[in-house]
């Protein structure tokens, strides 16, 4: 059994794929099984992996019509058979040292899963500009064994599967697998969360190995089908984490944490066109869970609780309210600095008592 | 006798209906979706209703007449729902009437999103005003996601009160109600309740159409609601199924809220409308028995979604 299986799904990426292959093919670590899951590529993608593979007999190919991001991985998944599971996204790259030193590190401390620390980079003018980026801002975690099961906080950690490896072991004992929703619609989040809620044994290294390319920046949502796949794939974590009402109970707080992030990020690239259906569907989502006790305005940062209390309150009127009444265009003149000024004025002691 | 089974089976409980079940009728076999078997159980008639199922039947091969002893609605749509055939159910009522295109669009969406059960918008006719009323009713379209299809979590709104507990504006996949047992109650009253919110919550697929495609006749002379007096305790009865039902599927844990404010809610509606002396013996009962056993004892003011219902409750207690 060799020590690592690597998964990479490919779908046209044949601009970035050597770089990732290669930086795979050369880890410190040669007891590893690179599965390369072409997900019906129409670009030259599957003949750079074959080429590869020709020379290297520890790269496995598998082939088959485009699928979607979740079905590839699980096809991937299905076919592993090393002791643990790595994750490369085709159009980033790896450190040499990578899964050597995850691998030191499971092992020595026998982990369900390790994740590390990341770069982001942009390329500009053949230079490549990376920054660190953290998974814990907090800074608090970091290089000892923790519970992930019984830690809600750590959702607050950057959310990403491929900064880590997992025991296959673990991942089949809970038989973790990504949504096969199409196309790429968010199914980390899934996995994610599957690996959070039932890890025993996990740890996060300040070491960042993995580069992450962010020169393609999300573009904006131009088609219909494409506006809630977010909500889509959070619902399939709900319903995962409502097969046990204790994991629900465990989580619920940081699922609707985690979900107003996601329905943040996804509101600010939706085309104009979709947004209002889009935030009145967040406001009565957010409304009701309230309304059942799933809500914990504590988790969240202050100036977010305003927001959130104010979608909750205003309901399906919020974004009419911010988007097209004329009094609100107006309030938006106001300078920052007097606003915060008048918001500390009303709310700061409230958020003062809550907190406490 | 046939060999292919049809696409859509309508089961339709007549009892004494004689006045409106030609236009009931009439609008079945002149949907624009023909492949149909259309199942009609006599409900034990004493009027000419079974004549006119008969003359009906023998003009129309889709027809299926089924005889019984005086049993209610549920009993028998319970008999309907065991001779279907059809790979999708309608549950319709006779003295109610249908746009022509009701069965083809319902269809054409249950298939298309290959759904356990889709939802349809309708409208009342009054009788006597030979009008509809403006008000369309069946779908809260405030609690619904704008995707389909979705189960009853993604219900923003008391998952009960998102569509009405009737069963005569959704259809529903035949292979889904065998698979979870579905079926009517046999009382008087509130007999379908259990089958359409049994069906909400095992539903894994369920879908809408924003679509007046029915006309619930209001006021009919011999409608069951109006001498509800005879069966005042249905609907309780109907309640504490419907909780075992939650209970038995695992989910009462997460649907507790939901049912107890349903159950409020319903519970008000029923006493509202009722009239002395049944009044005063529901009334007893409430305080002595049935508010204890829907778990709506005790439960503090914020527990309700609705503030009003839940002083109702306090004055009927006090």
């Amino acid at each position: 059994m060799q020590k690592i299986s690597i998964l990479i799904p490919i779908y046209n990426v044949e601009q970035y794929l050597r770089e990732c292959l290669d930086s795979v093919v050369n880890q410190k670590l040669k007891e590893i099984e690179i599965i390369c899951i072409n997900d019906g590529s129409t670009d030259s993608s599957l003949d750079i992996i074959k080429e590869y593979a020709e020379r290297d007999s520890r790269i496995v190919v598998i082939t088959g019509p485009n699928g979607g991001y979740g079905k590839a991985m699980n096809k991937g998944l299905d076919a592993a058979t090393s002791e643990y599971i790595g994750i490369v996204e085709p159009d980033d790259y790896v450190s040499d040292n990578m899964f050597p030193d995850l691998y030191d590190i499971a092992k020595k401390n026998d982990l369900d899963l390790v994740k590390a620390d990341f770069y982001k980079f942009k390329t500009n003018n053949g230079t490549k500009e990376k920054t660190v980026m953290p998974l814990d801002k907090t800074g608090t975690h970091y290089n000892v064994v923790f519970d992930p099961s019984h830690t809600p906080e750590a959702v607050y950690f950057t959310l990403n599967t491929w900064t880590g490896i997992y025991k296959r072991d673990f991942i089949e004992k809970y038989h973790i697998r990504h949504n096969e929703t199409p196309g790429a619609s968010f199914q980390d989040n899934g996995f994610f969360f599957q690996t959070f809620i039932y890890g025993q044994r996990a740890m996060i290294v300040d070491t960042p190995y993995y580069l992450k390319r962010i020169d393609n920046p999300n573009s904006s949502v131009y088609n219909r089908d494409k506006v809630y796949t977010m909500s889509i794939e959070m619902d399939w974590v709900m319903d995962i984490l409502k097969r046990d009402p204790e994991i629900w109970e465990r989580f619920k707080y940081m699922y609707w944490w985690r979900k107003f992030q996601n329905y943040m990020f996804r509101y600010n690239v939706l085309d104009k066109s979709f947004k209002q259906e889009f935030m009145n569907r967040f406001c009565m989502e957010f409304k009701w869970a309230k309304l059942r006790g799933e809500l914990d305005f504590n988790v969240f940062e202050p100036s977010q609780r305003a927001t959130l209390e104010e979608m909750i309150t205003l309901a399906d009127k919020y974004y009419f309210r911010h988007n097209l009444s004329v009094s609100w265009k107006i309030k938006k003149l106001i300078p920052k600095t007097i606003k915060d000024f008048l918001k500390k004025l009303l709310w700061g002691k409230e958020y003062g008592n809550k907190k406490s | 006798m046939e060999t292919k089974n049809h696409e859509i089976s309508v089961i339709i409980p007549v009892y004494n209906s004689e006045k409106y079940l030609r236009q009931c009728l009439d609008s079945i076999v002149n949907q624009t979706f023909k492949d149909l078997e259309i199942i009609c159980v006599n409900d034990g008639s004493t009027d000419s209703s079974l004549q006119i199922l008969q003359e009906y039947a023998s003009k129309d091969d889709r027809f299926v007449v089924i005889n019984q002893e005086n049993g209610g609605a549920g009993k028998a749509r319970n008999t309907g729902l065991q001779s279907a055939t059809g790979k999708y159910l309608s549950f319709l009522d006779s003295d109610d009437f249908f746009e022509p295109t009701m069965l083809q669009k319902a269809h054409e969406k249950i298939e298309k999103d290959n759904s356990d059960f889709v939802v349809y918008n309708s409208d009342q006719y009054v009788t006597e005003k030979n009008d509809y009323v403006s008000a369309v009713c069946g779908i809260r379209p405030t609690a619904i996601p704008p995707y389909m299809p979705f189960s009853y979590r993604r219900l923003t709104e008391n998952i009960f009160k998102a569509f009405v507990g009737w069963a005569w504006d959704k259809l529903y996949r035949k292979s889904f109600v065998d698979e979870h047992k579905l079926y009517f109650q046999e009382q008087r009253t509130s007999n379908d309740m259990l089958f359409v919110f049994s069906a909400l919550i095992v539903a894994k697929r369920i879908s809408v159409i924003y679509e007046v495609l029915a006309h619930q006749r209001r006021d009919a002379e011999g409608s069951l609601s109006k001498t509800r007096e005879k069966s005042w305790f249905c609907f309780y009865d109907a309640l504490i199924a419907l909780k075992d039902r939650i209970e038995k599927e695992g989910l009462y844990w997460e649907l507790e809220k939901d049912f107890i404010n349903y159950a409020l809610h319903f519970t008000m509606w029923n006493y509202e409308t009722l009239a002395e002396p049944t009044k005063s013996k529901l009334k007893e009962k409430l305080r002595t028995e049935w508010f204890d056993n829907l778990g709506i004892t005790g439960k503090p003011e914020d527990y309700f979604y609705n503030s009003f219902e839940y002083h109702e409750y306090l004055d009927i207690v006090k």
